[in-house]
């Protein structure tokens, strides 16, 4: 029996050797020495590395461009966060039902997740484009003004990116979604029509209790996304217009790239990771209570 | 154990005959190690199990090749003869799975050459820009370096976009898996030149005596010099200029612009190529297009005798800040908010619209490389030197050109392909495109004579590097420079040039002292 056990456990780690090295190589070293990094001057191509202690976070909280990209990253979390669950759950009830055709709908749902980031923006900057784009030609056609040119407007740019979050995210949340539903259980769905429960009434009690783990899973994913908002913001905007959608991320290219500074922008990273970390603890601990308290109601 | 021929079965490892029955997959797996021999190309492929073996031959299945089923020459042979022993060890196949795994993940499964090939590794940027028949002649080129040195293989790794282009080389760089050859962007060149990135040239145009120096232009051989070291062998450039739409001048009435017209006579133009509509939110037609790019911009400061650096690029202040750039700047705003000559961001279409290309725009400041575009598009324009406001004429060169790098593996085959590249013959064919000039002198003269090549030829003297070529932060710098541009015409009027001005200096000058 020993024996067994003992082998067993061998071929355990074998299964689980590829994907350990790999996170250990790609994941765990890299934060290691960018945890080292962010603590030193280091530029990507020098020699000398001084130490500089908290120097760089010290550095970058003074900076008030940096301060303003905190900003922006929490207006697009709190914006596209909460629409993108609410769109993605909506759109999972539709296609839940068992329509004939919903295959595809559930399919064409799917096709952004699929799809390159960059090439979505480049579709997305032709949606926006002011007179000829998709949504000014369709208020133009309404007889609407259609000169709003979006990517350009410091009021509008922030709120294109948060709408074209929600379709670019649709799939994947909505698929979780999909699956949570399918696995709540016929009768009671049964059991509320017998006591009279109007539609609203089974999606309120039944549908979104049941849900709530789900839920919690889509939240915390889609926030920790919406903290790392890079591609669309590189090719659309690059932060403008007036810096009102310079995030976090693109800050940190910037100064790894522009100026070669990759010691800050190690240390920045570490500011990002620490923003998700405190943020996705948060909506851990609440949506555990809700979760308990949909446990006692229940 | 393995030396031994079994049943040696000649077969065509073609399509046709691999997804048929598969002879070799046959033969391979019942007897174990047997090396695949490509008699086509000679190379072995000393596998261990059969179906390794099997997957090498599937790798290589596509080119039409001859295998056979043979044994390995014994110096190809280092798996069978050495410690290779758990491999045919039956009664241990756990080990020679997971053994056989890691080889086959790690891609050490024994591809050998019979005659190993030097391979020149050079790195450029996409040529998907200038249409597919520019690729072509790329590789025409290669073919016929490869033709001149035997043994030798060129592999072009082309990586697509700016942005990317130079942070993926300088990771290249920084993790040792650098190419031979780069071609390089003069206004990103700067961090490259000064981190010890590229091989001084001088000591191979010193030993060569087929190379002639002064071929070259010397205002743009002279970019990529430090001291005496020279790091850069340029390919192509262009002066940048203003284009102009020859049918809205006519249509306008306007004489054609002429070198050595000044921001008055600019501006007069302007006025008359803009149509206004009464009772229009806006002008349906602009004097001249404008995109908030600082390299596009940059020149007006210039033409004004203002400048964004002082001369030996360590510092901003008195010189973005100085009474000639808040002038140029304020020209700049004031035609678009003022005159209304110029499209405000706000009025221009959102990235990919031209309003140049689309005939909404008279004039436009751009290299050679947009005459590509305007042909295609059926635009009639001429170009003509940059209207200056009381000083010399003033234009940048923006160039591309070939260098070797510190880690380059084959320095002088590099060198040799440098020259290959360069040399007026390859040139006059690689400009044919109407791209840029080129930088051999005897190329670029062979297009000259059209009007149009002409007045860029004759911008070339008064032609500056431009900023990025020396000042490693440039890119960063023209980040802000677009920024405020932003700023300045977004406030309505709130911030004025001059405060505009006066903070983007703090920021340059702080990102210039940190270096």
């Amino acid at each position: 029996m020993m024996k067994d056990t003992r082998e067993h456990n061998w071929r355990g780690y074998l299964f689980v050797a590829p994907a350990t090295v790999y996170l250990a190589l790609f994941a765990f070293l890299p934060m290691v020495l960018a945890g080292y990094m962010s603590l030193h001057r280091w530029h990507l191509l020098k020699d000398e590395h001084p130490f500089i202690g908290l120097g760089n976070y010290a550095k970058m909280f003074a900076d008030p461009f940096f301060r303003n990209a905190i900003y922006n990253t929490f207006v697009y979390v709190v914006f596209s966060v909460p629409l993108g669950v609410v769109a993605a759950l909506a759109v999972a009830m539709l296609v839940a039902r068992p329509l004939r055709g919903v295959g595809v709908f559930r399919t064409l749902f799917f096709i952004p997740a699929v799809s390159s980031q960059v090439a979505l923006s480049m579709v997305w900057i032709w949606i926006l484009l002011p007179e000829v784009g998709l949504i000014n030609g369709a208020m133009k056609w309404l007889g609407l003004d259609g000169s709003t040119n979006f990517l350009a407007e410091p009021g509008w740019a922030m709120a294109a990116l948060v709408a074209m979050s929600l379709w670019i995210g649709l799939g994947p949340r909505m698929i979780i979604f999909l699956a949570g539903i399918q696995s709540i259980p016929e009768q009671l769905y049964e059991a509320a029509a017998l006591d009279g429960c109007t539609g609203w009434q089974r999606f309120r009690h039944v549908t979104l209790p049941l849900l709530a783990p789900t839920t919690l899973f889509v939240v915390v994913t889609t926030t920790i996304a919406a903290f790392q908002l890079f591609t669309p913001v590189y090719v659309m905007t690059r932060g403008g217009p007036r810096r009102t959608t310079d995030v976090v991320l693109y800050h940190i290219y910037k100064e790894a790239w522009q100026k070669f500074d990759v010691g800050m922008a190690s240390a920045m990273s570490y500011v990002l990771l620490a923003m998700i970390l405190v943020v996705a603890l948060v909506q851990f601990r609440i949506m555990r209570r809700g979760l308990s308290e949909a446990g006692a109601a229940a | 154990m393995t030396d031994v021929v079994i049943n040696p079965v000649r077969t065509r490892v073609g399509s046709s005959h691999w997804n048929g029955g598969a002879p070799v997959a046959k033969s391979l797996g019942r007897h174990g190690a047997r090396p695949l021999h490509n008699t086509t190309n000679g190379r072995f492929l000393c596998g261990s199990r059969g179906f390794l073996a099997t997957w090498v031959a599937r790798r290589f299945s596509g080119g039409g090749h001859e295998w056979t089923v043979d044994s390995c020459p014994p110096r190809l042979k280092p798996w069978a003869t050495r410690s290779l022993g758990p491999f045919g060890c039956s009664q241990r196949p756990r080990w020679a799975l997971a053994v056989l795994l890691l080889v086959v993940f790690v891609g050490a499964c024994g591809e050998e050459t019979a005659q190993p090939e030097i391979v020149l590794r050079v790195a450029n940027w996409s040529g998907a820009q200038v249409e597919s028949s520019f690729v072509k002649l790329e590789r025409t080129f290669r073919e016929e370096f490869e033709a001149a040195h035997p043994g030798v293989s060129v592999r072009i790794e082309q990586i697509p976009g700016h942005g990317q282009y130079a942070p993926k080389l300088l990771m290249m760089h920084v993790a040792g898996s650098m190419p031979d050859v780069i071609q390089l962007d003069a206004s990103s060149g700067a961090v490259f030149i000064d981190n010890g990135v590229l091989r001084d040239m001088v000591p191979f145009i010193e030993a060569d005596a087929g190379f002639e120096l002064d071929d070259y232009f010397e205002n743009v051989i002279d970019i990529a010099r430090r001291g005496d070291a020279l790091y850069t062998i340029p390919l192509d450039f262009t002066p940048m200029m203003m284009y102009y739409n020859k049918k809205l001048f006519d249509e306008a009435g306007v004489a054609y612009p002429r070198p050595g017209w000044s921001w008055d006579d600019f501006l007069e133009t302007a006025k008359k190529l803009t149509v206004f509509p009464e009772g229009a939110r806006g002008p349906t037609q602009y004097g001249m297009y404008f995109e908030n790019v600082m390299p596009f911009w940059v020149l007006w400061l210039w033409t004004n005798g203002g400048d964004v650096l002082d001369p030996t690029g360590k510092r901003a202040g008195g010189y973005f800040d100085g009474p000639k750039s808040i002038e140029a700047v304020q020209f700049l705003v004031d035609l678009m908010t003022k005159y209304r000559v110029v499209p405000h961001p706000r009025e221009s279409a959102a990235a990919g619209v031209d309003l140049f290309r689309s005939g909404q725009a008279a004039m436009d400041v751009k290299g050679h490389w947009m005459m590509i575009d305007y042909q295609a598009d059926g635009i009639d324009f001429g170009v003509v030197a940059l209207p200056t406001n009381g000083v010399e004429r003033a234009t940048v060169v923006y160039y591309s050109g070939l260098s070797i790098t510190t880690k380059a593996r084959h320095p002088q085959l590099a060198w040799e392909y440098i020259k290959f590249m360069t040399s007026a013959d390859v040139q006059v064919r690689r400009v044919a495109s109407g791209l840029a000039i080129s930088g051999n002198k005897a190329a670029a003269a062979h297009f000259a004579g059209t009007p149009v090549e002409d007045a860029f030829l004759a911008e070339v003297p008064y032609a500056r590097p431009p900023w990025g070529a020396v000042v490693e932060r440039y890119p960063f710098i023209e980040e802000l420079g677009r920024e405020m541009m932003e700023d300045i015409l977004y406030s309505g009027g709130a911030l004025s040039v001059e405060d505009a001005l006066r903070q983007t200096t703090k920021l340059i000058d702080a990102a210039l002292a940190e270096q």
